[in-house]
């Protein structure tokens, strides 16, 4: 059970110009399940590796429960690190793998033994403890690199991209798997992905790392909804960015005005809304009048290219309701005022 | 052409070596060993050659010393190299040239070496006659008997200065290879700075000190120039025995030199399956 905390955290590698993580700040609540999400050399591992100790930050601090812990040593810190790739000690039988920390430990091999049946249970492979990791599949191997780094029952778990390596329907098993085990065992984790699928099936909160720094750090349909500027909203698969003023609720483009949400932002900026939340058809509100420029059916869904004036938009629609839509033709369209947000430049 | 028979042809030329010249040899000493040279009419193999070697006390005095002097060496250098693989694969200022004078005496040969060691630790060599300078010792003669002695320390530093650089080559391109990760997991997971070496480093890089090892052994077992110039004259290791036998002015004693070549090409193959079969244990269990 522990608050990390990470404090204008930075690091900068011998001979690098640019910090490969600066200033970092982030509260992780105690038992929640953060995921770091960022494009690839972003920082993240860097990170993950400051906060177990693996890896000294240039300046700024990790406190645990207020705590600073950047003295103490990896193996005091009660943090455990589970690498992408598994990296079980290839030599050593799964049972030897998943009880190597408590015979780190000095626990009596009896003790160990017992530990270790129940880690396989847990972990769904109570047969495989004789077998060499070389044997086990890729999601074996994950289970197994997981059940080695609970059985020291950490204060904190780091998972570097948990999913990633996994076939599609391995993934949900996993995400379920690691879910349950967390809140089962409340251990604040936190793991990194560049994927942000994974960051919102798997966590509580996401904070998002562009460049070496933190843009947003909030629950994962908000990165949806209410992106901080127009990076937030692209990492995320945003498409729709439209310059205009935005005053009094109302958002003025080339095309027309739309009615904003409350708490949308004024002043110069762009308006963005989600591909899938265009509405076909008219409304009371915001219902404008656009010509589709380009169809592609992607099986569950179509994605249509529509010119709304000088401006091209995205939009996806269910396949059923596009069938009879062909490229040139007028379609009718309405924007919710909840799905707009509006970012300031 | 099949790929088969492309594959072979491509080996003929190292295989013919192979084959030709040492299986070739070893074929021919061991007939020889056996009193077998139709040549000059010896036309019924017999083991006396083995008998008499087997008989003579000096052959058990001379295996003792040879394999003392490859295991010590062996060991030695395996556990320096190690430690000069620990080293260098950290980074610091200047690590290029420390790397690079590392690495520098595996261009020079034994026999240049053994020369060096020589000329810096007899007893007439240089640190003896710093040591009497420097008022250590009163005469350089009082040196202690490094070189020609029975404990063979001349022999095994001369092994050890040539064979570190060699280990600690392939020991280093070996942790390289394995990275720095799976002892920062096993950091992580509660493991100490030498629990990790001992668990997890170790275990990795065996396999690369192990073959490293084995050719140190078979090679400082078999080598005759080193023993030959810094070695006492009684006993002597087995190569030189066998050359002298060789040499002797009573052919007779030339089946006795094949015999005994045949003795330590046997020994070599069964002491490097075991010490193969030992280490594996001892480092996995």
């Amino acid at each position: 059970m522990t608050h990390v905390s990470l404090q204008k955290l930075t690091k900068v590698y011998p001979g690098a110009t640019e910090p490969s993580l600066d200033r970092l700040s982030l509260e992780i609540p105690t038992g929640e399940l953060t995921a770091l999400l960022g494009p690839s050399g972003c920082g993240k591992t860097t990170t993950m590796k400051m906060i177990a100790g693996l890896l000294a930050p240039t300046s700024g601090d990790v406190t645990f429960d207020g705590r600073s812990v950047l003295k103490d040593k990896p193996e005091h810190r009660g943090v455990v690190m589970v690498f992408q790739n598994y990296l079980l000690f290839p030599y050593m039988s799964v049972a030897d793998n998943i009880g190597f920390g408590l015979k780190m430990r000095k626990v009596d091999k009896p003790q160990i033994e017992k530990r270790v049946a129940e880690m396989l249970e847990l972990v769904k492979l109570p047969d495989l403890g004789k077998r060499k990791p070389a044997e086990l599949s890729g999601g074996q191997q994950q289970r197994v690199a997981l059940a080695r780094a609970l059985i020291v029952q950490p204060n904190v778990l780091l998972l570097d991209e948990p999913l990633s390596n996994l076939d599609a329907h391995l993934r949900f098993e996993m995400r379920d798997l690691i879910r349950s085990l967390q809140q089962e065992m409340g251990i604040t984790t936190i793991f990194v992905t560049h994927d942000q699928e994974e960051a919102v099936v798997l966590a509580d909160r996401v904070a998002l790392i562009l460049d070496g720094c933190m843009k947003q750090y909030d629950r994962a349909d908000v990165f949806y909804k209410r992106p901080v500027d127009e990076a937030t909203a692209r990492f995320f698969g945003g498409q729709n960015f439209i310059q205009g003023v935005a005053g009094n609720g109302v958002f003025e483009a080339a095309f027309g005005h739309l009615e904003l949400p409350a708490e949308a932002a004024s002043g110069v900026g762009k308006l963005t809304f989600r591909p899938e939340n265009i509405r076909l058809g008219s409304a009371d509100r915001n219902t404008l009048e656009a010509t589709i420029a380009e169809k592609i059916y992607l099986g569950t869904q179509t994605r249509l290219k529509l010119q709304l004036g000088e401006e091209t938009i995205d939009l996806i629609a269910n396949p059923n309701d596009a069938e009879h839509l062909q490229p040139g033709n007028a379609l009718t369209i309405n924007l919710p005022p909840e799905a707009l947000w509006v970012l300031q430049s | 052409m099949s790929d088969r028979l492309k594959v072979f042809l491509l080996l003929l030329p190292a295989l013919s070596v192979i084959v030709v010249l040492f299986f070739g040899g070893l074929l021919i000493g061991l007939m020889r060993s056996f009193n077998y040279m139709p040549v000059i009419g010896l036309t019924e193999p017999d083991f006396s050659a083995y008998v008499s070697v087997f008989t003579d006390r000096e052959f058990y005095l001379s295996f003792m010393l040879t394999f003392y002097i490859a295991f010590v060496s062996t060991v030695i250098s395996s556990i320096l190299a190690i430690g000069a693989a620990l080293l260098l694969r950290r980074q610091f200022v200047g690590r290029a040239i420390v790397n690079f004078l590392f690495q520098l005496n595996l261009t020079v040969p034994h026999l240049v070496g053994a020369i060096g060691i020589l000329y810096l630790f007899s007893q007439s060599g240089s640190f003896a006659r710093l040591a009497a300078e420097w008022g250590m010792i009163a005469r350089p003669a009082e040196f202690p008997a490094l070189v020609f002695d029975p404990y063979a320390i001349g022999i095994i530093l001369q092994y050890v200065w040539k064979e570190v650089p060699f280990i600690g080559v392939i020991v280093l391109a070996n942790m390289q290879s394995i990275g720095e990760d799976y002892e920062s997991v096993a950091r992580s997971l509660g493991a100490n700075r030498w629990q990790s070496f001992r668990h997890v480093l170790l275990p990795l890089v065996f396999p690369g000190v192990l073959s490293a090892s084995v050719m140190v052994f078979a090679f400082t077992f078999g080598a005759y120039e080193i023993p030959a110039i810094l070695g006492a004259n009684y006993p002597a290791a087995l190569p030189v025995l066998a050359y002298r036998k060789y040499t002797d002015v009573d052919l007779a004693a030339r089946p006795e030199a094949m015999a005994m070549a045949i003795i330590i090409a046997l020994l070599s193959a069964v002491m490097i399956y075991f010490y193969v079969r030992y280490s594996r244990r001892r480092i996995r269990g």
